[in-house]
């Protein structure tokens, strides 16, 4: 099958293409899922080299389970978000205690000139905020907010119940919002209103 | 995605977010695809030999098992040929050294007129 025809090919589907062989299969799967499953990983452990090594980690043992792959019982997305939450949480709990002052703050005498630099300025806030709260709402708040899964997703990934991921993600947000208040003029928050 | 009601003032922050997004290098690209082709080559098992001809016909008779009963057989006629026991003597005797007797049946012995007569 040509590389472009599997565009359109689940992610399921094209795990058991990989799990018999199928070179192309492994590509697409490759090109189709590190980025999503390093973009995760680097929200949550704010340090790209980590990051790295987490995906590497989570699509090796995506490449291991595929010959037992059960298509239909469950999505490969909601799987490696799964994978790429426990390998973070592990590597967290490893080095608890040192990563708040580890992150980096956002420059604060950088000219916020452009719409753009105000752009990277509020990422990077959020990315320091993040940083701040405890790993299941930072968890909940990043597969909600930024990676766009829903409630009854986010549930599976990380084992719990709907009503426990609605409340991790308010008092994620709320969290957020007070550790944001003191940066939203600087920020060019207004602006936006 | 924006939520419908921003209760925290976050969403401008989401969107942010959603765009600094930390792409793949080509080195974690290249390892995560050799990780692949590897576990694949480990995952696939390799194929059974296929078995010779004489293999075949070996299996087809049925092997070893059905070996040992033939050459049994072959043995114990070889001993009978060459010193029979004294029954089956009795028994040749009687089916083939006896007297030449010789019977006549006649099978349609009420219809020969019959045919003759048409």
């Amino acid at each position: 099958m040509p590389f472009d025809a599997m565009n359109d090919v689940p992610d399921d589907a094209l795990l058991v293409l990989y799990a018999n062989g199928d070179a192309d299969a492994t590509r697409a799967l490759t090109m189709r899922l590190t980025p999503m499953v390093l973009g995760y990983a680097a929200r949550l452990l704010n340090d790209a080299s980590e990051a790295e090594d987490v995906a590497q980690e989570a699509m090796l043992r995506l490449w291991k389970i595929a010959p037992d792959w059960r298509q239909g019982e469950a999505k490969v997305t909601t799987w490696l978000y799964r994978v790429v939450s426990n390998l973070c949480t592990d590597r967290l709990r490893k080095k608890r205690g040192v990563a708040l002052e580890a992150v980096p703050e956002p420059a604060d005498d950088r000219p916020s000139a452009s719409e753009t630099m105000i752009e990277a300025e509020r990422a990077a806030a959020l990315q320091q905020a993040l940083a701040t709260l405890p790993e299941r709402q930072r968890q909940a708040v990043v597969l909600r907010h930024i990676e766009g899964a829903t409630n009854p997703e986010i549930a599976q990934i990380l084992e719990i119940s709907v009503e426990a991921v609605e409340s991790l993600t308010a008092r994620g947000k709320r969290a957020l919002a007070a550790a944001l208040a003191g940066r939203r003029a600087e920020l060019g928050y207004q602006d936006d209103k | 995605m924006t939520n419908k009601h921003d209760e925290f003032g976050l969403d401008t922050y989401f969107d942010a977010g959603r765009k600094a997004v930390q792409t793949p290098s080509g080195d974690l690209m290249a390892r995560v695809l050799a990780d692949a082709e590897a576990q694949q080559m480990a995952n696939v098992p390799a194929p059974a030999a296929q078995p010779g001809l004489f293999a075949s016909l070996w299996a087809a008779i049925g092997g070893w098992p059905t070996a040992a009963g033939m050459v049994t057989a072959t043995l114990v006629g070889i001993w009978i040929g060459i010193s029979p026991p004294a029954p089956l003597e009795q028994i040749t005797a009687e089916v083939l050294g006896s007297t030449d007797d010789a019977y006549l049946v006649d099978l349609l012995p009420a219809f020969g007129d019959d045919f003759v007569e048409g």
